[in-house]
């Protein structure tokens, strides 16, 4: 029998905030969706329901007209399905190609990384959040979009923040939207200023990518993509730097193992967003009366994927909620599933596995937790260190 | 109407299932529960872990190679070899029955 969906009210949201894990256990065990009264969302959290609904987007649509997203970023190809995303996709993908990634943005991200480590290589300390992982996400990111390079990393960061949190205004403050709209005005100013040159000469950025598009780009969508690109291609390397960098030095047997072959920096980058997803969670909504594993779902619900928590899903991974390098070769839902697939998977393994996290290592000598300032962690819907204070031998 | 494919694995196993003409061979292989093919991204041509490596006979009765996917092809865990595809990019025809697909090692 397949039951209605239970409530759990007994989670509460600072609780999801600290650390999701232990309730997302909770949820995991109670049935496929659970309506989490502090989220105000269905949870799904189990590995299997996951791949279902992303196999079957006919059931689990992502256009979702009256969201958030739409009213602060625009109607972006992240909210879209079938052949209107698929265009749009086709635009985004040729940027990021793993071909292009390792000829054309591989030397220009090391460059990026290079730069920032010699600015602090010499303290003996720092804080890697805001000295190393959020510059060098936002400099990637000016790069790859086809900003202008005079674009402050301080300014893509706020404009990221800003665009999320907007999105995630359920509560309606005014004050929030209002930094959304701002955000969103700005990016769109810093498209106007770079696409003349992108128009001119076709090159692999995202913005030339989409002036050249095969399907002709509206402004409006351009400037929905770019923001989608901006709000939620930024803290999703910072945070998987962070992460692996973090696990790494916490676990210093495979740390050792990675230094001995650096190959594996690749299979400790995957492992970290398999471990901490910095996306925890994504929506989708339900299109018509479907059951999912042992629950009813009903036309319009509004469903929470939490790959965050299908990725320490037991019946999945052994072991699940262990940092480990050396577990077998088993696809895991950080990037997502189905036809929204992260699009910047290619670069995101070769900015953080191959250049990031590596470089540091290299550079650092002795590189080690700080011996007196703590690592904090925090969110669930998107996750990582907040700060992570580092000492090195100088 | 359905044909009748032979999935290899890299250590010589084989899986025969029925598939689907319309379908992917890459959803005919998961379909029917075969080890070897991942598809981590379920069909987008995004993450080159549905590799798998066709009869050169029957690469005529294939959409020809986008150079999207030609791309991917190139960073699959697997080196490609002559009849290497994304089996996600390839519906099943008429043409496939009886084929024999080859899986490569890693994916
Ligand atoms: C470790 C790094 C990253 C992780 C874990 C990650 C994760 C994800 C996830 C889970 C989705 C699916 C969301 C959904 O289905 O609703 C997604 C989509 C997307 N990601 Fe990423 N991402 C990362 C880095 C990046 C980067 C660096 C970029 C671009 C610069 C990027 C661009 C995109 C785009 C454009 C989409 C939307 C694709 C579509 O709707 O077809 N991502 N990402
Ligand atoms: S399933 Fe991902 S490329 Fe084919």
């Amino acid at each position: 029998m397949h039951s209605l969906v239970p409530t759990m009210d007994d989670i509460g949201f600072e609780e999801l905030m600290n650390d999701p894990y232990p309730s997302f256990d909770r949820i995991r065990k109670e049935a496929s969706a659970v309506w989490v009264s502090s989220a105000r969302i269905n949870l799904v959290t189990r590995f299997d329901d996951i791949m279902h609904i992303e196999r079957n987007h006919a059931d689990f649509a992502s256009t979702n007209p009256g969201s958030l997203m739409n009213k602060i970023m625009g109607h972006s190809l992240m909210r879209k399905d079938d052949e209107e995303h698929q265009v749009e996709r086709k635009a985004v993908e040729t940027a990021f190609r793993p071909g292009v990634v390792k000829q054309y943005w591989a030397p220009r991200l090391e460059a990026i990384s290079d730069r920032l480590i010699a600015g602090f290589e010499k303290d003996g300390e720092t804080d890697l959040f805001n000295a190393f992982a959020a510059p060098m996400a936002a400099y990637g990111l000016t790069e790859l979009l086809g900003f202008k390079s005079d674009v402050a990393w301080q300014d893509m960061c706020d404009w990221s923040q800003s665009l999320m949190d907007a999105v995630g205004n359920y509560t309606a403050d005014p004050a929030i939207e209002a930094r959304g709209h701002a955000a969103a005005a700005s990016i769109a100013t810093e498209i106007d200023r770079a696409m003349p040159e992108h128009r001119a000469t076709e090159n692999p950025s995202v913005l030339s990518s989409m002036a050249h598009a095969e399907s002709l780009h509206s402004i409006d969508q351009i400037r929905a993509n770019v923001n989608v690109i901006v709000g939620g291609g930024l803290n999703e390397p910072r945070d998987s730097i962070l992460t692996t960098v973090m696990a790494l030095l916490s676990n210093p047997d495979q740390l050792a193992q990675v230094r001995e072959n650096r190959k594996l920096f690749a299979k400790a980058f995957e492992e970290a967003v398999r471990w901490v997803a910095p996306i925890g969670m994504y929506p989708r909504r339900v299109t018509r009366d479907v059951v999912l594993g042992d629950t009813q779902l009903k036309e319009g619900d509004q469903i929470g994927l939490c790959v965050g928590a299908a990725n320490r899903d037991p019946s999945r991974f052994e072991n699940a909620h262990a940092f480990d390098i050396n577990r077998p070769r088993q696809g895991h839902l950080g990037f997502g599933a189905g036809p929204h697939f992260c699009a910047g998977t290619w670069v995101a393994r070769q900015m953080v596995g191959e250049i990031a996290v590596p470089m540091l290592f290299d550079r650092l000598k002795n590189l080690r937790l700080h011996d007196s300032k703590p690592v904090t962690e925090r969110g669930w819907v998107f996750r990582g260190p907040t700060s992570l204070p580092v000492q090195w031998d100088v | 109407m359905t044909v009748k494919l032979t999935f290899v694995a890299h250590d010589g196993g084989e899986h025969e299932v029925s598939a689907d003409v319309g379908q992917s061979v890459m959803e005919a292989a998961l379909s029917n529960g075969v080890e070897g093919i991942t598809a981590e991204c379920n069909g987008s041509a995004a993450c080159a872990t549905c590799h798998a490596i066709f009869d050169e006979a029957l690469l005529v009765h294939m959409p020809e190679i986008t150079e999207h996917e030609n791309d991917m092809l190139d960073f699959a865990a697997t080196e490609r070899v002559a009849g290497s595809r994304l089996s996600c990019q390839i519906p099943v025809t008429d043409a496939f029955n009886g084929a024999r697909i080859m899986l490569p090692e890693e994916q």
